[in-house]
């Protein structure tokens, strides 16, 4: 009787999907990578004060003041408000004045992020023209 | 009489077994070449915001100042007066330069009023305030 040898079976890895492997690693970090992006509220600070002769004298209708105090509560012309009223009073009066300067002058002791939420719902109202000081 | 041989087609096949090494190879050169900014800064929580822009990274000098007022700029712990000195060389530099706070949230206004005064004075006048997007 004839004795069959055993094939050898030979021991290979299927590379046929390595592609799609790799495809698949390159767009799921392609997707999933995220930057980290700067975003902020930006604004444009007057001159020093020593270029007074530049100084321009601003009518007392263009002028508005909003105070924030170190509890974070707000005023515009010496009304309190809350944050909200503040937007909303401001677009109407930037609607119907836009030279409107509004001068947001906030406590020393008050906390940052008060100045913050301020200025953002003065942004948020359209408002252009904004100038920062404190006491 | 002889036989006419019919033209063997040649096979129009690209070759794809190298798909996976390109793959890889692109995936390699970009993990490697890829740079992230390193700056260390210092632990802050960030004010929240909705009408925040984007800040261009590469004009900004990022100004860090903690809760409990110390100030950092590209790593190195700054007292308020030294700002001016910093802003001047950085806006020779760059002309371009924008000053981003990235402030925590409950820093002292009072903080924030100095060393925006020292910007002044650097004659550094674009500014931007970095927050979150409120969700």
């Amino acid at each position: 009787m004839k004795i069959r040898r055993k094939k050898k079976v030979l021991g290979e890895i299927p590379t046929s999907s390595t592609s799609d492997i790799a495809f698949l690693l390159l767009v799921f970090f392609l997707t999933t990578t995220k930057f980290d992006v700067k975003q902020g509220l930006g604004l444009v600070l007057p001159p020093p004060s020593q270029e007074s002769a530049k100084r321009v004298r601003l009518q007392e209708d263009n002028i508005v003041r909003v105070l924030v105090n170190r509890d974070g509560r707000v005023a515009l012309d010496e009304e309190e408000l809350s944050y909200h009223e503040l937007e909303n009073r401001i677009r109407v009066m930037v609607r119907e004045n836009p030279d409107l300067v509004i001068s947001l002058r906030t406590d020393r002791q008050s906390r940052y992020r008060y100045m913050v939420e301020a200025l953002d719902r003065l942004r948020s109202a359209g408002a252009e023209k904004i100038s920062l000081s404190t006491n | 009489m002889a036989k006419i041989q019919g033209k063997t087609k040649p096979s129009t096949a690209i070759p794809n077994a190298s798909m996976s090494d390109i793959a890889f190879l692109l995936l390699i050169f970009f993990m490697v070449s890829t740079v992230f900014v390193k700056e260390r800064g210092l632990k802050v929580i960030l004010p929240q915001g909705k009408s925040i822009e984007k800040i261009p990274r590469k004009t900004a000098t990022t100004i860090y100042v903690d809760r409990s007022g110390v100030i950092s700029i590209d790593d190195f712990m700054v007292e308020i007066p030294m700002v001016r000195d910093i802003m001047i060389r950085k806006l020779y530099d760059d002309f371009n330069t924008i000053a981003s706070f990235r402030s925590d949230r409950d820093t002292d206004y009072g903080t924030m009023s100095d060393i925006l005064n020292q910007l002044r004075e650097a004659n550094a006048l674009r500014v931007s305030f970095e927050a979150k997007m409120k969700r």
